[in-house]
């Protein structure tokens, strides 16, 4: 899961969120149906995949699925 | 002293176990330490105690093992006896059986016989409801003393086995914001120098139209192999809603009473989770008043919650102060409030 796009087909499997390109750079709270525990069960799907650690303190600063994802990339 | 008032004599509670904190419950899940910063965060609930053992899954008190020992306790607190309870009102989510009530056991166990006992099917307006029951009751006249019950165990939904991370996050939400506990209250109508007494309550159903905010399933043969969620919590509507309904039980009962917002000494307000709870009393906006509250420590314990409460506040009310007690259920929405007042 290395490109964006795979990173947001990720995120609709993973939190049922219907997101394409155009979500990326939306603020987070701006995406239908998003909730701190979305970024809960992100957070966490990511970690088990890439087998490293997200601080939540990090995926705060992350304001769209873009910062997110970069944050994924970079674990 | 009117001869119509209704005291609140005592209040005993219990909690099953030791307290387990995020980072022990995040450890049993084996959910990452991210789900425990979460919690924190964004709960704001530090602990709570559970009626099962989560290292052996063994369900260590009953509902009725809970609702005795708190029952024993108020009674013990008020100086009464058994043979004193003319009625009993439980109310909880979680009875341990449909039947015999759990309120009819612990009635049996504390040796209460012969006089009435009802049980509330509710959420967390429940405890508000029974008092509301207890007192009308001890109204209608010819009965002195109720004892009124409020327990809540989530040993049912407590699945050790689950992978939680799999879980809709409707369900995740439960096993954060809850905790297991009993709690219950002796009231008489005789003046008791000292006790506070019960100047209103209110409760009332404002669902018409609106769809649940927390759901129970229960299963039986037929459909025990179902699909169905058994639990689930529409935790934002919760927290657009309970903050709002809050304010408007206060302003009603203030209101109904005739307080002013300077009158109250001593808030009682809903406990759904420390965080939720902190933004609720921060909309109150009643700086004079301190805070008694217990869910950053147990959880949301529903029916035994205001009783827990209760329990703290008692002894530090003094002759005028005045204390005021919210809650708001989300199972279908109903609102309610109470007030007392130490003559």
């Amino acid at each position: 899961m290395t490109t964006l796009d795979e990173f947001l087909d990720f995120v609709s499997q993973e939190l049922g969120l219907n997101v394409t390109t155009d979500d990326a750079d939306r603020h987070v709270d701006e995406l239908p149906g998003w909730d701190s525990m979305f970024l809960l069960t992100l957070v966490t799907a990511l970690e088990q995949q890439a087998g490293r650690r997200i601080l939540l303190a990090d995926a705060l600063q992350a304001s769209t699925l873009r910062d997110v994802h970069e944050l994924a990339v970079d674990a | 002293m009117d001869r119509r008032d209704i005291h609140v004599l005592a209040a005993g509670t219990v909690l099953p176990g030791p307290p387990v904190d995020n980072a022990e419950l995040t450890r049993r899940f084996s959910m990452p330490p991210v789900w425990e910063e979460w919690i924190d965060t964004f709960v704001g609930t530090r602990s709570r105690h559970l009626a099962t053992d989560l290292e052996t899954g063994q369900v260590r008190w009953s509902l009725a093992d809970m609702g005795e020992a708190a029952a024993s306790r108020a009674l013990q607190a008020a100086g009464l006896g058994a043979g004193d309870i003319d009625l009993m009102v439980a109310s909880t989510a979680s009875p341990d059986l449909l039947m015999p009530a759990t309120v009819n056991v612990v009635a049996d166990r504390i040796g209460v016989d012969g006089v009435p006992t009802y049980q509330l099917q509710s959420g967390c307006c429940g405890a508000l409801q029974a008092l509301e029951l207890a007192r009308t009751m001890l109204l209608s006249g010819g009965r002195r003393t109720a004892l009124v019950v409020g327990a809540e165990s989530c040993a049912k939904h407590l699945d050790l086995t689950v992978d939680v991370a799999k879980l809709p996050t409707s369900e995740q939400i439960n096993g954060v914001l809850f905790g297991d506990g009993a709690g219950a209250v002796v009231l008489g109508t005789d003046p008791v120098p000292g006790t506070p007494v019960l100047r209103g309550v209110t409760q009332r159903l404002v669902g018409l139209g609106r769809e649940p905010g927390q759901l129970v399933e229960w299963f039986g043969r037929a459909d025990r192999h179902t699909d169905r969620q058994a639990v689930r919590e529409e935790y934002k509507a919760i927290e657009e809603s309970v903050p709002p309904m809050a304010c408007e039980v206060l302003d009603e009962l203030l209101d109904e009473l005739d307080w002013k917002e300077t009158d109250v000494d001593f808030l009682l307000p809903p406990q759904l989770g420390g965080r939720m709870t902190e933004r609720i009393v921060g909309g109150l906006d009643l700086p004079g008043a301190t805070e008694v509250s217990v869910v950053a420590d147990i959880g949301n314990t529903g029916n035994a919650a205001p009783w827990f409460q209760l329990e703290q506040a008692l002894p530090r009310m003094r002759e005028g102060d005045r204390a005021v007690g919210i809650a708001v259920e989300s199972s279908k929405w109903i609102k309610a409030g109470f007030a007392l007042e130490v003559c």
